[in-house]
């Protein structure tokens, strides 16, 4: 079992925060350096490398041990990246297996309790309140037992930590990275908490660290010791949550709903070279659009409002907010409502690398009214036809069938280049699979002698 | 009725990928009350098509996605091929005990020739998983993946080739044995 570590330099003249063990045991998993590990977990050959997931991007989106120690950070150009570190190895992100491998992380999560949030594609939290008995053991050998089974079914590493909520189980799953695991019960909390900063507290941001910065609140001791009724009375909510968690209560739950809708759907893409061809910028537009729409309808829903930004190779964003009429996931309709706000801020001559749509303010279909002039028969006679379209889509793959707007979009390669290198999935394709459709099970690569 | 049910969860459950709720089914059918639906359900359940974990929530067995079968499931005495169906699996259960450590890869030597696994192979592979002496495993030596047979014998651990070419491999250090082959894919 790993060992969890305690930090020992801290004082024991401190008074705990709180008393007790483990009132309510909440467990926060991550993993270590995640879609980087998915690579190396892969193929071998890569082990021990710096490597780099992000190259469709042009930014660093991932990084593995080895690159971070190379001196390469979270977002730097790849320019930048082969200026460091010119041995390192740069791919594409293959989200495709980063989320089935996501996907499995969750489901070995829940061999041990039902409730697990899906808190991102990397992290989740998991409630093992009284499982104790069920599995025999303490809190602290059903986490070592969870991590073991990650770490040794997915191939890498996971870093975890034990505490009486979620704000603590944070701070521990951080404490040591990677491959650790970090118990920290309630009459502990304190011992965590003197070295740490503020601004590290999950959901403190800039501007609140600031603002406490400013009272004299620097580290998180300092934050969890400071006067109820000041806190109350000062900051927000959410903050008075986490001062109560980092005192040891538990009040944040887990939403272990799954998602069900949304509040709202972006879509953005960028695209190599830029262009100032205006039928280029109109489609790339169109396609993020469909995209859109399409994941809308997916979820019975239809957005009122729909924002979209045009983005220059300066990286000047123009964006403009459309209401619209009428709720509707229809994408030519969307196109048509926003087309003149297109014309409006498209500049001649400007080189453009990006557009981004944003459907907002969406409402269930169900909840559509009927009107007097017969849209509503017209809106179900388009919901029969873009029912087809979408079957068709998920039968025989997402780009089979796309509105004309978008052709010249469809027509080019996203990125010129190496940013439009494929991802190594994609290169080795099964018999029987095609670049549209592969098994659903992640592949070992490279040669097995 | 049942059948018009059934073909709704189904479609739901393709669509959605999850079971669809006594009100959606309710709203689905023209059936008058939750109760009934309850009384369906349970039906279903006992035909095999569904199944309720301890806490009374459905979800679809294997019978559920043998979907050209689906017709079969009607009121009425069983068919001897509904009896039949109850005790079959797909190919995804037969060949995969254990989803979430299961890959898959592509063979690309001859080394294991004799053993009848042959180059463009492929092979289902399960991680995490404690090898035992003469099963088939996927090793980790130098920095590639190599298939071959793991020997456990008077204290030693070696790789042993399905091919008289091939020396056996005694690993300087640890030996590291990445998963255990536990199928072999070929497809013509």
């Amino acid at each position: 079992m790993p060992s969890s570590a305690t930090p020992q330099s801290l004082a024991s003249s401190v008074p705990p925060l709180s008393i007790g063990k483990y009132p309510r045991a909440i467990l926060h998993i991550d993993g270590d350096a995640f879609f980087a590990s998915c690579e190396q977990s892969r193929d071998p050959s890569l082990m021990g490398k710096p490597v780099i997931t992000g190259k469709e991007r042009g930014i660093a989106a991932s990084l593995s041990y080895e690159a971070k120690v190379m001196g390469i950070t979270r977002g730097m150009s790849l320019r930048e990246i082969k200026k460091v570190c010119p041995q390192a190895i740069i791919m594409p992100s293959d989200y495709e297996t980063y989320s089935i491998l996501s996907k499995r992380f969750y489901e070995i999560v829940r061999r041990y309790t039902p409730d697990v949030e899906e808190y991102g594609i990397d992290e989740c939290f998991a409630d093992i309140t009284g499982l104790r008995r069920v599995h025999r053991c303490s809190y602290e050998t059903i986490a070592g037992k969870i991590k073991h089974d990650l770490d040794s079914e997915l191939g890498f590493t996971f870093s975890a930590g034990l505490a009486p909520n979620k704000v603590v189980a944070k701070i521990g799953s951080k404490w040591k990275k990677p491959s650790g695991l970090t118990s920290i019960q309630a009459r502990n909390i304190h011992l965590f908490l003197g070295q740490l900063d503020v601004s590290d507290i999950w959901g403190i941001g800039q501007q609140t660290s600031a603002f406490l910065y400013k009272h004299k609140i620097r580290t998180a001791l300092d934050f969890a010791h400071t006067d109820e009724q000041w806190v109350r009375k000062w900051t927000a909510k959410p903050y008075y949550e986490i001062w109560q968690e980092l005192n040891g209560r538990c009040l944040l739950e887990l939403n272990i709903e799954e998602k069900t809708s949304y509040q709202s759907i972006s879509k953005v893409k960028t695209f190599t070279p830029p262009s100032t061809d205006k039928d280029f910028v109109y489609a790339q537009l169109a396609r993020n659009i469909e995209a859109a729409c399409m994941k809308a309808r997916r979820y019975d829903q239809e957005p009122q409002e729909v924002s979209f930004f045009l983005k220059s190779q300066t990286f000047h964003s123009r964006g403009v907010r459309v209401k619209l009429s009428r709720a509707t996931a229809f994408p030519h309709e969307v196109i048509r409502a926003i087309t003149p706000a297109f014309e409006e801020i498209y500049e001649h001559g400007v080189q453009y690398r990006a557009t981004g749509v944003h459907l907002s303010k969406l409402t269930t279909i169900e909840e559509r009214q009927m009107d007097l002039f017969g849209v509503h028969v017209h809106a179900e006679k388009m919901q029969s036809l873009y029912g087809a379209m979408d079957k068709m889509r998920t039968k025989y793959g997402k780009n089979t069938l796309y509105l004309g707007s978008s052709h010249e979009a469809h027509k080019a390669q996203q990125h010129d280049g190496e940013r439009g290198h494929e991802t190594r999935r994609k290169q080795n394709l099964l018999p029987g699979e095609t670049k549209r459709r592969r098994l659903a099970v992640p592949m070992f690569l490279g040669d097995v002698v | 009725m049942t059948k018009n049910l059934t073909t709704f969860i189904s479609d739901f459950y393709e669509k959605q990928h999850k079971m669809p709720s006594y009100r959606e089914m309710l709203k689905a059918s023209n059936y008058k009350s939750l109760r009934t639906i309850k009384v369906k359900t349970d039906k279903l359940v006992e035909e095999g098509f569904l199944q309720r974990n301890t806490k009374g929530q459905l979800s679809p067995t294997a019978l559920f996605h043998a979907i050209p079968l689906l017709g079969s499931v009607e009121a009425g005495f069983p068919s001897p091929a509904e009896e039949e169906l109850i005790d079959t699996m797909t190919l995804d259960e037969y060949l995969i005990q254990k989803k979430e450590s299961t890959y898959i890869l592509r063979i690309s030597g001859e080394s294991m020739k004799d053993a009848g696994i042959l180059p463009g192979d492929m092979a289902l592979v399960e991680r995490g998983r404690q090898a035992k002496s003469g099963q088939i495993v996927i090793a980790e030596v130098d920095g590639k993946y190599t298939i071959k047979y793991l020997i456990k014998e008077n204290g030693k651990v070696y790789l042993k080739a399905g091919n008289k070419k091939y020396k056996d491999i005694y690993p300087e250090e640890e030996l590291k044995i990445s998963a255990v082959v536990t199928s072999i894919i070929r497809k013509y």
